[in-house]
């Protein structure tokens, strides 16, 4: 009898929610500092992004929708960097090559970082591949966007453009 | 008997796993290894298929395959 | 003109499985929630060819068997955001000649004899597979239409996958019908028989779970029944039942070594039959990345029991009666390779394997069937990704 009293107890524990965005209310952005990996030297930290409307996208070379994600992020930075966007993407791939080889692929023109442990990515609490948020410029995150498919970008560059007029 | 035996096995099996959470959840970010084409169900869907075939053509039995992945976190 | 029933391509009851078989879901992997980010078209030549027999087993007619070329050509795209369209087109040029029937040779000892040599067919099978994603999951509707001298099947089949809040569980349910007709060609063998149909549904469901970042399960049960006629209209003593139901519950596991950089693959199959037939089936394989390069050596182990009503020389004198082999007790065992090659956006493949049976090979007890096949298959292919 222990054993199912064991796995319900285990099934409540499954819905308890973790992580600092779990409860999905309005939360300012976990600050970080990860090593860069393209588009940008040393450590790239958040804190730098303040007074921007910033897009930060976590991806992997192993996820397929980021074939796609990654080009149209990058239309979209093209696009609206002048108007005060900024993209930042960190990759959860444990191993840099990796991110390396699908970088050449699918070059991007914004700043790329890594975060091999996942400890980031735990702050956000990432709840699927890939994730993006979008930043305004007090640092609050305004949008959470899991999973891309073709046409999102559209929906996106609205909510950016929103943002920007802030 | 044995078909009998088959889905009392397939029938627990589920209920086991429903009951039970789980082993420790793994996190969308921690999904590389399992996205690797080496942990696919198949070998590629026009292999299953045609190796399905031939068996199925020779042998007595079909059937067997058909399941989906454990998900990704992918969405 | 063709001498039918040689790979079971011909049997009615084999062809409506594999029908069914082929409408099985073309898209499931782990990455499952959305449509595929390129497009992907790829063309596959196969080339299968039994052994001949020992002419101790034949009684007369051509020692030579089966040979089938197979050539498999898809397309596979997505449509806007939601959606995947696929198209495959394959076919298969089958020439040689099979048993018509067992009888007792100058030894004293069963013996087959054959159908006439050189017997050509062609079949071709058509398949169409839309697909639609969602946050939580996919479904797929798939209808395929396969064609030849003296068969004709058009099968549909449904399939839909969930996965749980927390990605680590997909649910998949499946269920597929096929309706066959068998108009077997009279040239060379007398049969008795002008047209006849037959139809199959077949409904599975079954469940993956993720263990650990390196580890997957899956279980599967299916229950398959097919209605209407069955028997094979090319053996001269050959009358099975009007109904055959199958039951398969079926296992999976994959394991990732990271220090490797490869991974465990193994399955299990039961199955079980209202002919009186369970099998088990066995197979592992391993899958080593080595850069661009995928080097994966299988193995399969089959074995099967007789059917109620086989014995390796009919019995006419029954209600049921059959001498084709592949409703013997048997067991068999496949031995192959396959190795993929990336370049690009291109992949080349290769993948060659044997397979050999023995009526000594089995776990099961039953009377041995002469003329066993054994068979070598290789397969080429090329595949093109592109966004």
């Amino acid at each position: 009898m222990r054993l199912p009293v064991f796995c319900f107890a285990s099934l409540l524990y499954l819905l308890h929610p973790a992580g600092a965005l779990a409860d999905g209310n309005i939360t300012v952005a976990p600050g970080f500092r990860l090593p860069a990996i393209a588009n940008a030297d040393g450590t790239i930290e958040l804190d730098s992004y303040l007074g921007k409307v910033t897009y930060l996208d976590f991806w992997a070379s192993w996820c397929g929708p980021c074939r796609l994600s990654l080009p149209a992020l990058d239309a979209l930075y093209e696009e609206l960097r002048s108007e005060g966007l900024e993209v930042v993407a960190v990759s959860v791939d444990v191993v840099d090559e990796d991110s390396l080889d699908f970088l050449k692929r699918y070059s991007v023109s914004y700043p790329v970082a890594i975060d091999t442990t996942g400890d980031i990515a735990r702050s956000y609490s990432v709840g699927g591949m890939p994730s993006g948020y979008l930043i305004d410029r007090t640092g609050v995150i305004r949008a959470v966007h899991v999973g891309f498919k073709r046409g999102d970008e559209e929906k996106l560059r609205l909510e950016i453009m929103e943002l920007l007029e802030e | 008997m044995k078909t009998m035996i088959a889905n009392v096995v397939f029938i627990s099996t589920l209920l086991f796993l429903q009951g039970c959470a789980g082993p420790k959840p793994v996190a969308p970010w921690e999904r590389g290894y399992l996205a690797d084409p080496a942990m696919q169900w198949q070998r590629s869907a026009r292999e299953a298929k045609f190796a399905g075939h031939v068996y199925t053509s020779k042998e007595a039995s079909s059937g067997g395959s058909g399941a989906a992945g454990g998900g990704c976190g992918c969405n | 003109m063709s001498d039918r029933a040689k790979t079971g391509i011909d049997s009615p009851l084999v062809r409506s499985i594999s029908a069914t078989l082929s409408a099985l879901p073309a898209y499931q992997s782990t990455l499952a929630d959305a449509p595929p980010a390129y497009t992907e078209v790829g063309i596959r030549h196969s080339y299968y060819t039994e052994d001949s027999l020992d002419a101790s087993d034949v009684i007369f007619g051509s020692r030579s068997r089966y040979d089938i070329d197979v050539t498999q050509l898809w397309i596979e795209a997505p449509v806007g955001g939601s959606w995947s369209i696929a198209l495959d087109v394959q076919n298969d040029a089958m020439s040689g000649a099979s048993p018509w029937f067992v009888g007792v040779g100058l030894d004293g000892e069963p013996g087959v004899v054959m159908s006439g040599a050189s017997i050509k067919d062609n079949r071709v099978e058509v398949g169409v597979t839309t697909r639609y994603f969602w946050a939580d999951g996919n479904a797929g509707l798939a209808i395929s239409h396969s064609e030849e001298d003296d068969y004709r099947a058009l099968s549909f089949a449904f399939d839909a996958s969930w996965n749980s809040s927390d990605n680590a569980r997909t649910w998949t349910a499946s269920a597929s019908r096929s309706n066959d007709t068998v108009t077997p060609v009279k040239e060379r063998i007398p049969v008795f028989i002008d047209e006849e149909s037959l139809h199959t549904e077949s409904l599975y469901f079954g469940v993956s779970q993720i263990l650990s970042r390196t580890q997957i399960v899956r279980i599967g049960l299916s229950y398959t029944a097919s209605e209407g006629y069955l028997t094979d209209p090319y053996k001269f003593a050959d009358n099975r039942p009007e109904d055959h139901d199958r039951w398969v519950l079926s296992t999976g596991y994959r394991q990732f070594f990271s220090n490797a950089d490869g991974a465990l693959q193994a399955d299990y199959r039961f199955y079980s039959d209202s002919w009186g037939t369970d099998s088990h089936t066995v197979e592992v394989g391993w899958h080593q990345n080595l850069g661009r390069h995928v080097l994966a050596p299988y193995f399969r182990y089959y074995t099967q029991s007789e059917a109620d009503f086989f014995s390796p020389i009919a019995n006419r004198e029954a209600t049921y009666y059959a001498d084709d082999y592949r409703l013997s007790s048997y067991g068999a065992i496949t031995a192959g390779l396959r190795w993929t090659v990336q370049l690009g956006d291109w992949q080349i493949e290769t993948q060659a394997e044997r397979y050999q049976s023995d009526g000594d090979w089995g776990v099961f007890s039953g009377k041995a069937a002469p003329a066993l096949v054994d068979f070598w298959r290789a397969t080429v292919g090329l595949t093109w990704r592109f966004d």
